[in-house]
Formats: structure tokens, C-alpha cells, sequence
């Protein structure tokens, strides 16, 4: 966009998902797409297309959302375009098919507040989500950006802003839930050694399958997180900030390096910030992709150039952190929070949320759920409210059965314990914890045995090796879960669990040992019926533990129906089915690999499982 | 100081001392596994974990790098503590069966069998990371690292390839608790026989049990510290912070009167006779290294050994190594024969092994020797007349495989032989030390053609030196034996005392004097004087004699070109004088 | 480019919000709907929405909200639009010409006057949006 165009108002944005979920959803294609059109129309000087960050509303991708009116349309494809715009954008008639139809219901709704994805959000690390072009710092600005910045410059003391953020009572996003004013005070008043300098770490090492609240906010508001670091720069007294991004994400990675240039640009980072005095930059580190890095004590060592493996604390990387420097590290999502205290007030901030948990937290909705995406929520709301209003339910009118919270360290929750209002405090109680975000939704057709088999894979293979817990007992966690899912288990193997699960709970070194447990403790803890129907039975109750199911033919209905259509024997893997065509088909157990093709190729329902 | 309880036990300990360092203290054993105490605590293996109640909650932490804090109750060996210890001694006894450590620990803790997948029987590394540490913090090196991660993890240089960073000091092995890190040598096994060709030694040693003082010293050749600057693992450990790495070579300044030198000798260097083979093999072995080796307080408690450790069936001991020949000395060492001899008696003794003596002529002067080689006559040591031409490893025949052959004429057989023995001994000669020269320099005497000391007479002077009151004793002044030494010594130190007694000695009556009104302060005897006798007088303009030091040789005389400097009765005069009267007559 | 000062932040805020204020769906001084089915734009509504941009942009407003809609129902007095300052009943207005749309905009969407010779009547059904 040339210099003149930016200065020139239009009648309509076009607002174009352009978060990783949509981009990989092709919707770069859409948008020139619609400029093409817009073009063709001679739209071009009413008509603004805007790339943002992520919605949200992944699920529904690519997504478009044209301003004004809010009007939310969804799945669209290059061939929707001419028609999309000729209509709206023409006409000005929006386009009822495009839009969001919830499952279950006939009439689709056009305004994206009236959504009850949207509606039941509070938006506040992701404020500027889907309404600034996170590429430009001018909309960021625009959006009340470096308000909170400036306020933090000129009018408070370094005491003031820590005061500020901790009677707020935020508390730590990347899991833990350390206060961050406490945190920050402890840099304070960490004296560096040897003079040196104090350091601001921004934690982007978002590991967790199935999470990707960090990476949405860096990708739709890196100035955001800039901005935070800014304010907890002067507070703590620091000179330099680190933003440690996984290389994975490498759209995070380009926007987040695009704003820091414009910052730099504009003097908002670098020497003497707005004229005040105060120096401030900030480094982009890309992470190698270790699980164990997201951590704070390994980060700091791979920051370093180090092998990133944690180390014990105390010391705390607040007394000594990069390089032996009193270091304040926040996730990215703390750090988004930020601004919008100072700007808005602490008071505002503790008034949503909970007594001991105060704001909103970001979840990644995944799983079986219709509706997959980024919400964000106040705290205290209860898992019902998530999974149901927000979320819309399970897909294909299945049963509910657990919500894993807390990535692969977390814990499963049961349906029991829906109602549960969520706060760091009520997650850990019931086994899980807040983690980072993440939120993975099973219905009945998932094996809890197997669900906790795949975390402790996720762990096992993450642990960083350092310490003996987590290196050798996630391994033969790993190596008990697979025997049972195999129907190998035994008695002795339920106890056994039990006490490893607990010893390295117990004593590992750092956060990813200490609950990489917690998915087998949850989940023997609500569902040990299927671990002993597993052992005792074998028998995989939701049968997804192949090595467990036994299939066998109807050859009534194999006959009757299919006219022995051989389907499956041609298919068979190890020639376990006999028959011919117009014949009944039998499977000789004995062959029977248990892959399953059989299953899955019969179309009459011939196959049975068990 | 901190108060605290471990197992019921009330301790009081210095502030910032860990709960590990204050039951140690107190007697209170914690296992562990990859702290030591000069290293940086790790917290790795999670053996050391122990209960620890405070300000009413309690909580496993690992004793080893956790500081005792005030009011602390700490349990060892409370059921979660105990509980925990022994499933990660149970994991890590899966993962490395054959480490001794873990076996122990297991034992200890009532662990028969590990009831997790062994993965390998034979496996060491624990994965504590001493090693690591020890490369990093101690060596300063970081030449090994961990990679992989999870149960992949493992100790290794940069991408598994020999990494230049190593200074090959082999920390690593030594902090090893397991013995999962050994080190190749040169001949791809461990040498005992090392530098000295003796075994390990560190860099910080007495220089032998029996030293006087009993000091340790620093190797700053092998030391760590003087490589990298790091480590100081000595000083870190001595408690009397004795350990000084500044330490240099002082400059002592002593008056004496009288002065004895006992400079000693050199032995030879073997390796200048290549075809010998010292240096090359590593069970050729030179008399000084055998002395060592058969020292009750060497490196192997004074066994015969070869370099792999077996004991020798056969030895040769090569006589003159150095001594009696045209191309090295010409001169006889004198105590080669007799300490071969000696050899050959300890080796037939303690070894029971053949010995071969290869000898131009036994040398057996003296009390008792000539018996002595009698007895060996008869223990049955073999003596072969003839110069070893060579020794080699080159097996011809079946039974010289894996032996040492030694080529020797047989000048009584009149017939080359090939004589293959496990060990060879050179007997090596002695010779002068190396600063031999510039000692002369520095107190005025003299060396003889093969530069020992010159003695002022051979037989009525064998102490004294031209200069007075300096005396000689010992092998500065020829190759010598003890019994010899100890009575030269004995007759130079009366020597020195019956000067030190007098107070006085008689001058010189012939010396020279320096008239000075002719003296022209022209200096050129001031270099000329071989005994620093003359001096020159800046501020008086002329050169003085220095009467005590000036033996009267005459050079300062004829050089002269003034005439001012003359011979006290020897003046020019009257020897022209005499000259005249000769012509007289 | 020289280091920003607190003012010249304000600046580019105000500037650049004036621009983007049209994606809150917020507060706005008012909303003008040209009505835009086939029978508007064979009457000329193009040429009365491109006057109404031009107005937008000149005077750098950016609390105007201009949106067209489909055909008002009564094409015979096409061109047609529809203003709704804040708070008060929307207003319609016919047979518009570009010298109209501009009276209307400086009297009516910055004024808060109706101008009553155009209008159609006041407070008929509400737009979409």
C-alpha cells in the first residue's frame, strides 16, 4: 500500500484471517482474490482488505469478517469470492450462505457478536484479535497502543506499576501462576552482579500439542507483548528483552521481527524511549524446538547457547537468571495482559475473575468439539460453559467423556466435574492444572488408557534427560501403559504405576518431570475401570486399543447384505479372512493381525468389533 | 549459624552450607550419586532426596544442593524420602546394570532386582554428568557434552568425532563414578610405564614417598590450571589453603667462606641409541626407571612388571649403555656393573625370571664385589660377552613372537645371537650434568676434558679445586660409586672445616701488583684475569689486584702494554737481570 | 525517522483511528446507508456514494460510517439513502443528486439538521446495521 493510500479512508474493511490456521487454510489466496475483484469492480477506492492475526475461530477457517457491520463469514473458498462480492460489496446484500450456521440449527447468524463463540468472551490479552493488521504499528497505536507504554514512562514510578500489577493479581499465564507483581518486585530488588544488567524474557516456547495461545497472540498483536515488556522493563529496571520463539513458528517469528523494527523505528524501543531517558530493546531468539526449553531455567540456559536442560531452583532466574543477571520471565499471554492494566486500572482487572485468579485466560479449544479455536475467558467460568456455549458441544451427537487441561503435564477431567468454575487453584485440585492453556476435549469413543499412553509418549520423548525420575520413569511409565494397552497388563502393573507415578511427581527436577504423571494419575484416579477392563478383560472398552479388539464377521448379514462381496478379503493384510464372492466371510483369529481394514473397508456392517 | 534437625538430630551449621554438607558434618550419611564436592551440584540422579519440613509444609528436595535454612527438619530416611530413593535406584539400576555404584546403592536399600526393561547388560554411564562438569568446570575444556535427550541422552565430544577442545587430561575417566569413561594410550591400553615410563601421577605429588622436605609440588608441564586457568581443585580442597600457584624459583644469596660442590650427574639418555629401542618399546626400560620400578614404594609396590602388567620369564640388561664408547663417552661409568649386577640378583629373587647380562668387561673392583658376582655365577644369571648390537620386536621364529630380541656378537662363541626376553634394562652411564660448564664459570675452576670437575691433583688433591676453599666431592668430578662418594665427601668436608677452623689461609707468595702511577686505566687485564682477581678503580683512574683471589699466573703481566702490572720477585727486572747473569757466566 | 514524542504518538493515533474506527462497530457520530440494488445503481447511486467517500475523505472523518444495502423498496425515487446520526431515529432520503448528498452530509451527518426538502420521512424501518 503506497503512503497516499494509508492516509485514505474507506468505506469498508475487509477484515482476512491471517492466522496460521487460516493461512494454512489457504486464505492469502482468498484475499487476492478479493482485491482482484474488488479491482475488477472498481471497488478498489471504497473497499480496504486487511490481513489479521488469528480470530479464533480456527475451526471455521479460512474466515473474512467485513466492517462495518461485523458480519462473520466462514469456509469460504476462492470460488465464494465473485459472488461474495458482488453482493455485499455491491448490492449490499450479505451473503446468507457464507455465513455461520451452528450445529444443530437451520438459520445461519450473520453478526459475529451474536456468535455464541464470540459472545461469551472476554477479550483482553487478544483485544486487538481480528481488528488491527498486526504488520502495521500505526492500527496498533490506533487501538490505544503504547498508551499504557506512555503512561508507564511519564507518570509512574518503577514502584508504582509493580504495585499497579499486583493488586491487579495477575498471575503467571505460561502454567504456574506465580503472581507477576511479586515476581517482578523480586527483580526489582535482585541486585545484579558485577554491575551488569537485568533482563526481560519473554517466554514464546509454546510446546504443548494442541496449544497455540502464544503463538495466535504474537501472530495477531506482537505489540501487545512489546508494549508489556516495555512497561515491566521499568519497572524492574532492565535494559534488554529476549523474546524466545519456537522456530516452528515461523509466521510468529516474521510478524514479531516486523514490529520490533517499527517500534525501533518509531524510538519506542532503543535509547531514550519517548524522550524520558529510559533505554529498552528487545532480541528475537529462536528456539530449537525442545519441549524441556518452555521451562524457564532451561530457556534461560538455551538463550545462553547452552544445552537447554532446567537446573534447580533456587536461585530463582529473578535473583539469577541470563547469564547470573536477575531476569524477569513471563509468558507471552502475561505479558499481553500488561498493558491493558496500566491503561485500564488495576481495580478493573481484579474485578473479572475469581478470588484467587483475576483476569482472563486464553484456552486452545481442541478435540471433539464442534467448535475448534482460541477463546478467551474470564476465570471462574466452568469447563460447561467452554465446552457447551462456547465450544458448541461434541460433534456427532457423541457422549462427553473427559477435557485433558494443561497439555501433556496436565491432568483429565471428568464430566462429573463439569461445572467446576476454572481457576489455577480448582484445576489442580481436581489432578490437572491451568498449564499454558491448552484444552483437549475427548468424547466416548476415547480410551483414557490410551489417552495417558499418548502423553507420557509426548513427555518421555521431550524429557531432556537430566534428571532420573523423568528420563528413566516416563520411559517404563510408557514402557507399563503399552504393555496394558497391548493386553499384556497385569495387577501387579496397576500398583506399580501408581507408585512411579508418584515417585516422579515427587522428586523430579523440574516442572515437566514433576507432572508428567499427572495424565496416568487422572486418569486412574476417574476412570481405573478401563485400566482394570484393559488388565483383567482384555478388553478396550472404547476399542481403541486394536491389539485388544477381536473382529468377527456376521456372515448372515455378510451374505444377506453384502452378497459376500470379498471386500474384505482382498484387503486382508495377513489372509486371515476366508470365503469367496457369494460367500459368507469368516476371519481365522489365529492369523488376525488386528489392523483393522476389514473394519473400516466393509461397507455393509458386516465387520463387528469387540 | 542455621539450626536445624536431621533425623531428630539438632545441628547447628554454618549459614549457606546445603543440608547434604551439614549431615555429612554431623555424620550423617545421605547417598549420592553426581554431586562431588568440587563441583557444582547437579541435582541430577534425585538419590539425595530427603523429606524437609518448613514453616509447615514439607516437601522432597535434594539434599545436595538445598541450603539449611533455620528451623528446617530434615528425615533421610523417612518412607516418601526412602520411597522415592529407591524407585530411582531401581530405574537407574535398568539402565546401567553393570555400574557398580548403582549395584551397591540397590543392595543397601534392599533392591534385588530392577523390575523395568534392561536395555543393555552391560551398560555403565549412569548419566550423572561428573564428567561433563569436570570438563567444564574443572578442565575449562567443555570438550564433552550430553546430546539426545530422554533415555537417547549420552556423554560424547562434538558429533561423536575425537574433539580438539580435549586436552586429554583425562578428568573425565577420573571423576567417572562407574567406570563407563576409559582412555586409550598410545600402545591402546593403559601404560604404566609412563613419561618416566612409571605410571600416573598427578600434577600436584611428593616427588617421591621418601622425599625430604615432604612437600607436595606442582607440575606445571601436566598441571590443569597452567593449560586452561581453571580448576584449582587442590587449592579448593586443602583446608590449610597451602596452595599457592604464584610460587616461582627464588634466588637464595648465602655468605660462605668455604664452599663444597656436589652438583651430581646425568644419566644417560637412552634414546640417543635409537637401535635400543627406549622410547619405542615400552618394556625397554632405562636403569633409573628399573630402580623405580623395583622400589618398595613405586608405582607397583616394587613387583617386577611388564607394561600390561604380567610379570617378565625373561630379562636382558644391556651393560655400557653410553659408557666406553666412541661415539658417546669414552670414559667407564664404574657403576654400571655393579648395579646391573644388583639387577640381575632382584630380578632372579622377586621375578624368578631368566637373566641375560650382555657385558664388555664385568668391572667387579672393590670389597665384596667380586663374590658377589660369583653368587650370581652361580644363582645362574647368564653373562654373554658382547656388544647389543640392536633390540627389536621382529619375531623370526615361533618362540620370539611377542618378544623383545636382542642382537648381541657373542665374542666368546664367536657368533651372532638372537637372545628374545620380555624386559630389556639399559644400564646407563653417568654423565657430567648439563649446567656443568657454566658452574666452572661461576666458581672459577675448571673441567677436565670430559667435563667433570677438574681436581687440583689427582692423587694429593683429589677435593680441592685451584680455587681455595672450594672444594669437590661426588660424581661432579667423576663417575663414582656410593662408598666413594660418601668418603670424598667426608675428606672435602674436613678439607672446608679445618679452613672454616683456621679462619685464615696463606696467600699466594707470587702474585701479581699493579703500579699506579703507570697504570693508564686502560682495563685490558680486567678481562685477561682468568680468577676475577682485578679490579678496576673508576674514580681513582687505575686497576687494583685483588691479592686473596689472584694466583699469580702471570697473564696480567705480560699483557701490560704499560708496564705497570708485575710479578711479585718474578718482577721483569730481575728476570732480566737473571737472564743477564746466565749470559754472564 | 526521529524518536517519537508522546504528542506525536497521539498524533499518529488520532490520525490512524479516524481510519479504522469503521472496524469497532463502536460509537459513532453517524451512519449513512446508500441503498445500492440494481434500481439504485441505474439511478445513480454509484456516482452518490463515490460523492459521499470523497466528503469521507476530505474532511478525514472517521466516525462517519458509510454502508450501502440492497434495493429500499421504492425504486421510483432512486437514488436513495439513509442517515442515522447517534441516538436518533434514522432518515430517509430520495431522489438524490450529488449537490443533495453533499448538503445532506454537511448539514444533517455533521450538523445534526435534518434537511426536510429531501426527506422521505423520518424514523422508517431501521437498516441492518
Amino acid at each position: 500500500m503506497t503512503e497516499a493510500a494509508k492516509e485514505k479512508a474507506f468505506r469498508v474493511h475487509l477484515m482476512v484471517c491471517a492466522g496460521t490456521g487460516c493461512v494454512s487454510n489457504h486464505s492469502f489466496e482468498i484475499k487476492e482474490a478479493l482485491e482482484k475483484e474488488i479491482k475488477k469492480l472498481g471497488l478498489d477506492n471504497e473497499v480496504l482488505v486487511v490481513t489479521t492475526g488469528c480470530n479464533g475461530f480456527c475451526e471455521r477457517g479460512p474466515l473474512l469478517v467485513v466492517q462495518p457491520g461485523n458480519i462473520f463469514y466462514q469456509q469460504l473458498t476462492v470460488k465464494d469470492v465473485p459472488h461474495l462480492v458482488e453482493e455485499h460489496l455491491l448490492k449490499g446484500r450479505p451473503v446468507k450462505k457464507l455465513m455461520y450456521t451452528p450445529p444443530k440449527e437451520k438459520t445461519p447468524i450473520p453478526v459475529l457478536s451474536d456468535i455464541d463463540f464470540f459472545r461469551k468472551q472476554v477479550l483482553i490479552a487478544l483485544r486487538n484479535r481480528g481488528l488491527i493488521d498486526p504488520e502495521k504499528i500505526d492500527e496498533y497505536i490506533a487501538r490505544d497502543g503504547y498508551v499504557a507504554m506512555g503512561k508507564a514512562l511519564t507518570q509512574m514510578t518503577p514502584e508504582k506499576i509493580i504495585a499497579e500489577i499486583t493488586i491487579s493479581g495477575l498471575r503467571g499465564r505460561g502454567g504456574a501462576g506465580f503472581p507477576t507483581g511479586l515476581k517482578w518486585q523480586m527483580v526489582r530488588n535482585a541486585v545484579s552482579a558485577n554491575g551488569g544488567a537485568k533482563y526481560l524474557i519473554c517466554n514464546g516456547d509454546e510446546g504443548d500439542p494442541g496449544a497455540f495461545m502464544d503463538r495466535s497472540i504474537l501472530e495477531a498483536d506482537p505489540h501487545s507483548v512489546i508494549e508489556g515488556m516495555l512497561i515491566g522493563a521499568k519497572a524492574v529496571g532492565a535494559t534488554q528483552g529476549f523474546v524466545y520463539v519456537r522456530n516452528e513458528y515461523p509466521l510468529a517469528i516474521k510478524r514479531m521481527t516486523i514490529a520490533l523494527e517499527q517500534a525501533r523505528a518509531y524510538g519506542l524501543l532503543g535509547q531514550d524511549i519517548l524522550g524520558t531517558g529510559f533505554d529498552f530493546d528487545i532480541k528475537i531468539v529462536r528456539g530449537a524446538g525442545a519441549f524441556v526449553c518452555g521451562e524457564e531455567t532451561a530457556l534461560i540456559a538455551s538463550v545462553e547457547g547452552r544445552l537447554g536442560e532446567p537446573r534447580t531452583r533456587p536461585p530463582y532466574p529473578a535473583q539469577s537468571g541470563l547469564w547470573g543477571q536477575p531476569t524477569g520471565i513471563n509468558n507471552v499471554e502475561t505479558w499481553a495482559n500488561v498493558p491493558s492494566i496500566i491503561a485500564r486500572g488495576a481495580k478493573w482487572y481484579a474485578s473479572i475473575g475469581t478470588p484467587t485468579s483475576k483476569g482472563t485466560k486464553v484456552f486452545s479449544l481442541v478435540g471433539k468439539i464442534n467448535n475448534t479455536g482460541l477463546v478467551e475467558v474470564p476465570m471462574g467460568i466452568t469447563l460447561r460453559e467452554i465446552i457447551y456455549d462456547i465450544g458448541g458441544g461434541i460433534p456427532g451427537g457423541k457422549a462427553f467423556k473427559a477435557v485433558q487441561t494443561g497439555g501433556p503435564s496436565g491432568g483429565c477431567i471428568p464430566k462429573e466435574q463439569l461445572d467446576l468454575p476454572i481457576d489455577y487453584e480448582s484445576l489442580t485440585q481436581a489432578g490437572s492444572m491451568m498449564g499454558s492453556g491448552g484444552m483437549v476435549v475427548m468424547d466416548e469413543d476415547t480410551c483414557m488408557v490410551d489417552v495417558a499412553r499418548y502423553f507420557l509418549s509426548f513427555t518421555q520423548d521431550e524429557s531432556c534427560g537430566k534428571c532420573t525420575p523423568c528420563r528413566e520413569g516416563t520411559k517404563a511409565m510408557l514402557d507399563i501403559l503399552t504393555r496394558i494397552t497391548e493386553g499384556k497388563g497385569t495387577e501387579e502393573d496397576l500398583s506399580l504405576l501408581q507408585d512411579m507415578a508418584l515417585a516422579v511427581k515427587d522428586s523430579a527436577l523440574c516442572g515437566l518431570g514433576k507432572t508428567a504423571p499427572n495424565p496416568v494419575l487422572t486418569t486412574m484416579r476417574y476412570f481405573l475401570n478401563e485400566y482394570e477392563t484393559h488388565i483383567r478383560d482384555k478388553k478396550c472398552p472404547a476399542h481403541v486399543c486394536r491389539q485388544l479388539n477381536v473382529y468377527t464377521i456376521d456372515e448372515e448379514r455378510c451374505l444377506n447384505k453384502g452378497k459376500g462381496c470379498d471386500l474384505c478379503r482382498r484387503n486382508c493384510a495377513s489372509d486371515a479372512i476366508q470365503g469367496a464372492k457369494n460367500e459368507a466371510h469368516r476371519i481365522d483369529q489365529s492369523k488376525c493381525i488386528k489392523c483393522g481394514v476389514c473394519f473400516d473397508v466393509c461397507n455393509f456392517g458386516a465387520v463387528k468389533v469387540d | 549459624m542455621i539450626n536445624l534437625t536431621i533425623d531428630g538430630k539438632k545441628i547447628e551449621v554454618e549459614d549457606g552450607k546445603t543440608i547434604l554438607q551439614a549431615a555429612a558434618k554431623n555424620d550423617i550419611r545421605i547417598p549420592t550419586l553426581c554431586y562431588h564436592p568440587v563441583l557444582e551440584p547437579y541435582a541430577a540422579c534425585r538419590i539425595c532426596v530427603v523429606e524437609v519440613g518448613l514453616r509447615g509444609k514439607t516437601d522432597l528436595l535434594t539434599a545436595c544442593n538445598t541450603k539449611a535454612q533455620e528451623g528446617m527438619e530434615v528425615q533421610t530416611r523417612s518412607k516418601r524420602a526412602l520411597g522415592a530413593r529407591r524407585m530411582n535406584v531401581e530405574m537407574l539400576l535398568a539402565r546401567a546394570p553393570a555400574a557398580e555404584p548403582i549395584q551397591k546403592l540397590a543392595k543397601e536399600l534392599g533392591i534385588e532386582k530392577t523390575r523395568f526393561a534392561v536395555k543393555d547388560p552391560n551398560e555403565k554411564c549412569i548419566l550423572c554428568g561428573l564428567c561433563v562438569r569436570a570438563c567444564e568446570q574443572i578442565v575449562g575444556a567443555s570438550a564433552i557434552s550430553f546430546v539426545e535427550r530422554g533415555t537417547e541422552r549420552k556423554v560424547t565430544p562434538p558429533f561423536g568425532e575425537p574433539s580438539e577442545a580435549c586436552i586429554g587430561c583425562t578428568a573425565c575417566a577420573y571423576f567417572c563414578p562407574t567406570g563407563a569413561i576409559t582412555y586409550e594410550d598410545k600402545y591402546g591400553r593403559k601404560v604404566i610405564h609412563e613419561e618416566l615410563h612409571l605410571g600416573p601421577t598427578t600434577a600436584i605429588r611428593v616427588p617421591i614417598r621418601q622425599a625430604v622436605p615432604m612437600v607436595p609440588f606442582i607440575d606445571t608441564d601436566a598441571c590443569i590450571h597452567f593449560k586452561t586457568g581453571e580448576c584449582k581443585v587442590c587449592a579448593k580442597v586443602c583446608d590449610r589453603e597451602a596452595v599457592n600457584y604464584d610460587a616461582q624459583d627464588e634466588v637464595i644469596e648465602v655468605e660462605a667462606g668455604t664452599i663444597i660442590l656436589a652438583s651430581g650427574f646425568k644419566s644417560f639418555d637412552a634414546k640417543r641409541i635409537p637401535a635400543y629401542g627406549y622410547g619405542r618399546f615400552p618394556n625397554v626400560i632405562s636403569a633409573l626407571d628399573f630402580e623405580r620400578l623395583v622400589n618398595a614404594s613405586g608405582p607397583t609396590g616394587g613387583k617386577i612388571k611388564l607394561a600390561d602388567g604380567s610379570e617378565p620369564t625373561a630379562v636382558g640388561i644391556v651393560h655400557c649403555v653410553g659408557s666406553r664408547d666412541e661415539n658417546y663417552n669414552e670414559y667407564c661409568s664404574r657403576v654400571c656393573c655393579m648395579y646391573a649386577l644388583k639387577f640381575a640378583h632382584l630380578i632372579h629373587e622377586k621375578a624368578h625370571a631368566d637373566v641375560y647380562n650382555f657385558y664388555i668387561d664385568l668391572r667387579c673392583f672393590g670389597k665384596g664385589y667380586e663374590e658377589f658376582y660369583h653368587r650370581l655365577l652361580k644363582e645362574g644369571t647368564k653373562f654373554i660377552r658382547g656388544r647389543v648390537s640392536d633390540i627389536s620386536d621382529m619375531a623370526l621364529t615361533k618362540h620370539e613372537e611377542g618378544k623383545l630380541i636382542i642382537r648381541v656378537e657373542d665374542t666368546l662363541l664367536g657368533m651372532v645371537r638372537r637372545i628374545p626376553v620380555d624386559m630389556v634394562i639399559l644400564a646407563t652411564g653417568l654423565e657430567p650434568g648439563l649446567d656443568q660448564n657454566q658452574l666452572a664459570k661461576i666458581f672459577n675452576i675448571s673441567c677436565s676434558q670430559d667435563t667433570f670437575f677438574l681436581e687440583r691433583h689427582p692423587k694429593l688433591a683429589p677435593m680441592s679445586t685451584f680455587s681455595d676453599g672450594i672444594f669437590l666431592a661426588g660424581t661432579c668430578q667423576a663417575p663414582r660409586d656410593i662408598p666413594d662418594t660418601v668418603a670424598q665427601a667426608g675428606g672435602a668436608a674436613a678439607e672446608a672445616l679445618a679452613l672454616a677452623d683456621k679462619g685464615t689461609f696463606a696467600l699466594e707468595p707470587v702474585t701479581a701488583e699493579i703500579n699506579k702511577d703507570l697504570c693508564s686505566g686502560c682495563q685490558v687485564c680486567v678481562g685477561l684475569c682468568p680468577f676475577t682477581a682485578i679490579v678496576y678503580e673508576k674514580d681513582e683512574g687505575h686497576s687494583e689486584i685483588n691479592d686473596a683471589l689472584c694466583k699469580g699466573c702471570g697473564t696480567c703481566v705480560a699483557a701490560c702494554p704499560s708496564g705497570a702490572a708485575q710479578q711479585k720477585h718474578f718482577r721483569d727486572a730481575q728476570i732480566f737481570a737473571e737472564i743477564e747473569g746466565i749470559f754472564l757466566v | 525517522m526521529p524518536k517519537l514524542t508522546l504528542e506525536e504518538l497521539a498524533k499518529i493515533r488520532e490520525k490512524t483511528k479516524r481510519l479504522t474506527t469503521i472496524r469497532e462497530g463502536g460509537e459513532y457520530r453517524a451512519k449513512v446507508c446508500v441503498h445500492m440494488g440494481t434500481c439504485g445503481i441505474a439511478a445513480g447511486a454509484r456516482s452518490i456514494m463515490n460523492a459521499l467517500m470523497k466528503e469521507l475523505e476530505e474532511r478525514a472523518l472517521g466516525d462517519v460510517l458509510l454502508t450501502n444495502s440492497g434495493c429500499a423498496g421504492l425504486c421510483s425515487r432512486e437514488p436513495m439513502a439513509t442517515v442515522e446520526v447517534a441516538g436518533q431515529a434514522p432518515v430517509k432520503y430520495v431522489d438524490l443528486t450529488e449537490k443533495k448528498i453533499k448538503e445532506i452530509f454537511e448539514k444533517h451527518v455533521l450538523g445534526g439538521r435534518i434537511v426536510t426538502e429531501y426527506a422521505l420521512g423520518i424514523g422508517s424501518e431501521k437498516t441492518d446495521f
